[in-house]
C-alpha cells in the first residue's frame, strides 16, 4: 500500500432530525492512497454520500461532522477554520456530482461555468480561462466548438464530461465523484468509466467513486471500501476485495450483482431485507439481523480485525471467512434467512 | 428562421385575443341595463329628435351592422365620441394614459426592486428574528386594502403633516409648456409621492413573497450546492446562482402585476383624485358614458396584452431553455 494521503479516522456525521441525531456516519474509518481509484459502496442509505460530501465541508444544514478526523496534507479537514476550508475547496477537492444536470446552473453557458472556477477560484484571467477551457473540452473528448452551448442542450453523457471537465479545472489532487454514471445507460456509462480511469491515470489523480454498483467499483477501481449502516464494513485492495471478500456483507454484495465481465455466471442472489434504520440502530453488529452467520456474540459491538495487512474487516467472524465464503457462495445460504 | 416564425405566430395570437376583447366589450356593454341616450338625450326632446340623435350615433341599426361599423372604426383608430365630453375618445383617453402608466409603472418598479431584494435577503436570512419579524409585517401589507391606506397615508402625510399635496398631478393655476415639462417638474413628482406609494406598499408583497420561496426552493438546487462545493464566495452563490434562477418566476409575475395594477388603479386614482385612466372608467360607467367607458377598457386590455407579450420576451432572453425550445 502506497502512503496515504487522505486518512479519515471514526468520522462521525449527524443529522438532527427534530429532537433527535440520526448518525449517517458513526465511525467510520479509511485511507486513501495518493493516485488510486478508491471505490466507496455500500447500499442507499448506508452513509457513503454523506461521507464524500463530509470531505468537501458543504454538507446538509441539518448536519454536523460530530467526531473523528479528516486527515488531508496535514490538515484536520474537520476541524479547520472555514476560510481555510473553503480555500482548500475545488483548488485540493474537487467534486462530480451525480446529475450532471441538476448541478450545472441551467442559465449560463458552459464556458462561464468553467470560466467562474478557472477565474474566480484559480486567478486566471479571461483569456487564460479560455485557453483552459478548451484544454479541458479536450481532454474530456468534447468539441471545444461547444463551450458557449447552455447545459440542456448537451445529452446526459455529455454533461457528465463536462462535470469532469469542470472537476478537472484547477488541477486537484483529490477529486470526489459521487454516483458519477448512475443516471447514465450502460454504454455511456462504460465511456464516461474509462475516461475517467485514463485522466486519473495520465493526470496521477486520485479519485474517490462512490457508488452502490459493485460491478462499477470492479471495473475501474484500485481500491475498496465497504459501508454499511454509516460503518465501513470492509476496506482493502480491489483483487483482496473480489477474491477474498471477508465481510458477510460484502459476499452478498457479490452474489447481487451480475458478473463483471458480462458472463452470466449464474443465478444472482439478494441479500434479504433493509439496512436499519440509523435513528434506531441495532446493537452490536448493525448487520446481524441480515447476517446468516450471525452468532449470539454478533450482539456486542464488532472488532476490526485485520485479516491481512491494508485489510481491515468489521466483524467478529472475521477469521474465518475463508470458510464462510464458501457457504456465501451457495444461494440456499441467503435464502434461508428469508 | 424560426425566430421569425415565432414571433409571427405570437403576433397572430396577440391580434386574435385583442379581437375577442373588442368583441366581449361590444357585446358587454349592449347588455347593460338602460338605454344608453338616456343620459344623453334630454326627455323634453321630441321622439322624432330621439330618433334623430340615435340615428347620429348609429344606435337605430340593427347589432351586426353596428359591431362591424364599430371594427371599422377601431380598425381606423377611431374609438368614436364621448357622450359626456361631446369630444372623441381617443383624444381624451390620450390625455388620460400617460398618468395612468407613469403612476403604474413606477409604483410597480419601486415595489419589484424592493420585493425581489427584500425576498432573498429573507430567504438567505431564513430562520432568523429578521425574517420572523418581516413575514407578518408584509402579509399586514398585502392584507391592508389599498383606498384604506391611500386615505392612512394622505391623513399622515398631506393633511397632518403637509408634506405632500393631497390630490390631482399638479398644483393648481401652475401651467407646462409640454407633457414632458410637467412630467418632469417637482410639483408632479410631489403630486405622484402618495398615490405611488401606496400602490407600491400594497404591490411589493407579491413579488417579495413569491421571491423569497423561490430562492428557498433554488437553494436546494444541485447547482447552488456545487457551487459551495467550488469554494465559490457566499455573494456568487446567493446572488449569481440562486437569486439569478429565482427571478424567472418573478418576471413574469410582473406582467400579470401590470395588469392587475390596472384595476387596482381605479381605486388609488380616485382616492387621490389622480386623472387616470382607472377613475374615468368609474366615472364613464357611472355616467353611462359607453364609447368611453369601452375604449378606457379596451386600453387596459392592450396594455394588460402587450406586457404579457414582453413577459414572455423577457422570460427568453433570461432563462435560455426557454429561446432554445
Amino acid at each position: 500500500m502506497t502512503e496515504a494521503f487522505l486518512s479519515v479516522r471514526n468520522l462521525r456525521v449527524s443529522y438532527q432530525v427534530g429532537r433527535n441525531f440520526v448518525h449517517a456516519v458513526d465511525g467510520a474509518s479509511f485511507d486513501i492512497p495518493k493516485g488510486s481509484i478508491t471505490g466507496l459502496v455500500g447500499e442507499s442509505g448506508c452513509g457513503k454520500t454523506t461521507v464524500a460530501r463530509a470531505l468537501t465541508r458543504v454538507i446538509a444544514d441539518n448536519a454536523t461532522i460530530s467526531g473523528g478526523q479528516i486527515l488531508f496534507n496535514g490538515k484536520d479537514l474537520a476541524r479547520i477554520p472555514e476560510k481555510e476550508m473553503n480555500a482548500l475547496r475545488w483548488r485540493d477537492i474537487a467534486f462530480i456530482p451525480q446529475s450532471a444536470m441538476n448541478s450545472l446552473d441551467p442559465v449560463y453557458t458552459v464556458e462561464y461555468q468553467l470560466g467562474e472556477v478557472l477565474r474566480r477560484r484559480g486567478g486566471m484571467s479571461r483569456a487564460q480561462a479560455r485557453k483552459r477551457s478548451e484544454e479541458l473540452f479536450d481532454m474530456v473528448g468534447i468539441d471545444p466548438g461547444r463551450l458557449t452551448d447552455y447545459p440542456h442542450q448537451f445529452s446526459g453523457g455529455m454533461r457528465q464530461r463536462v462535470a469532469i471537465a469542470l472537476a478537472l479545472a484547477l488541477d486537484p489532487k483529490l477529486i470526489i465523484a459521487d454516483e458519477p454514471v448512475t443516471a447514465l445507460d450502460v454504454i455511456v456509462q462504460r465511456q464516461i468509466l474509462d475516461q475517467l480511469k485514463e485522466l486519473q491515470t495520465r493526470l496521477g489523480l486520485s479519485v474517490i467513486l462512490v457508488t452502490h454498483d459493485i460491478s462499477v467499483v470492479a471495473y475501474i477501481c484500485d481500491r475498496t471500501v465497504v459501508m454499511y449502516a454509516g460503518k465501513v464494513a470492509e476496506s482493502g485492495s480491489m483483487q483482496a476485495a473480489l477474491t477474498a471478500p471477508s465481510h458477510p456483507y460484502t459476499m452478498g454484495l457479490r452474489n447481487a450483482f451480475p458478473d463483471l465481465q458480462g458472463a452470466a455466471s449464474g443465478v444472482l442472489t439478494p441479500i434479504e431485507g433493509a439496512p436499519p434504520n440509523l435513528a434506531n440502530p441495532p446493537t452490536g453488529c448493525r448487520f446481524k439481523p441480515r447476517c446468516p452467520f450471525a452468532l449470539d456474540l454478533c450482539g456486542s459491538e464488532p472488532p476490526v480485525v485485520d485479516v491481512a495487512p491494508g485489510h481491515p474487516v468489521l466483524c467478529h467472524r472475521a477469521s474465518e471467512s475463508a470458510a464462510l465464503r464458501i457457504e456465501a457462495a451457495k444461494t440456499e445460504t441467503w435464502m434461508a434467512r428469508a | 428562421m424560426s425566430n421569425f416564425k415565432a414571433v409571427g405566430s405570437r403576433l397572430l395570437q396577440l391580434a386574435l385575443v385583442l379581437w375577442a376583447v373588442v368583441t366581449i366589450l361590444f357585446l358587454m356593454f349592449r347588455l347593460m341595463p338602460g338605454n344608453p341616450m338616456a343620459a344623453y338625450i334630454d326627455p323634453t326632446f321630441t321622439l322624432e329628435q330621439q330618433q334623430q340623435l340615435m340615428a347620429q350615433f348609429g344606435l337605430d341599426k340593427p347589432l351586426w351592422q353596428q359591431y362591424l361599423i364599430y371594427l371599422g372604426n377601431l380598425l381606423q383608430g377611431e374609438l368614436g365620441q364621448s357622450f359626456r365630453y361631446r369630444e372623441p375618445v381617443g383624444q381624451r383617453i390620450w390625455i388620460l394614459l400617460p398618468n395612468t402608466l407613469i403612476l403604474t409603472f413606477s409604483s410597480l418598479i419601486i415595489a419589484y426592486a424592493f420585493g425581489i431584494l427584500a425576498g432573498a435577503y429573507l430567504a438567505w436570512r431564513r430562520g432568523s428574528w429578521v425574517e420572523q419579524a418581516a413575514i407578518p409585517m408584509v402579509l399586514t401589507t398585502r392584507a391592508m386594502p389599498e383606498f384604506w391606506l391611500g386615505m392612512v397615508l394622505l391623513a399622515i402625510f398631506s393633511f397632518s403633516l403637509g408634506w405632500f399635496p393631497a390630490g390631482g398631478t399638479r398644483d393648481p393655476g401652475a401651467e407646462y409648456s409640454g407633457l414632458l415639462d410637467l412630467y418632469t417638474s417637482r410639483d408632479f413628482l410631489a403630486h405622484l409621492v402618495l398615490p405611488a406609494a401606496t400602490l407600491a406598499i400594497y404591490s411589493q408583497g407579491l413579488p417579495l413573497l413569491l421571491m423569497r420561496s423561490n430562492m428557498l426552493d433554488v437553494m436546494k438546487e444541485d447547482f447552488v450546492t456545487m457551487a459551495r462545493i467550488k469554494g465559490l464566495s457566499n455573494w456568487t452563490v446567493v446572488v449569481r446562482h440562486a437569486a439569478r434562477n429565482a427571478l424567472l418566476p418573478v418576471m413574469t409575475s410582473f406582467a400579470i402585476a401590470v395588469g392587475y395594477q390596472l384595476q387596482g388603479n381605479v381605486v388609488v386614482e380616485s382616492v387621490f383624485s389622480w386623472p387616470g385612466l382607472g377613475r374615468e372608467l368609474v366615472n364613464a360607467v357611472a355616467a353611462s358614458d359607453y364609447p368611453l367607458a369601452q375604449g378606457a377598457f379596451l386600453m387596459i386590455a392592450l396594455v394588460v396584452i402587450l406586457m404579457n407579450l414582453l413577459a414572455d420576451m423577457l422570460y427568453a432572453i433570461l432563462d435560455p431553455r426557454v429561446s432554445h425550445a
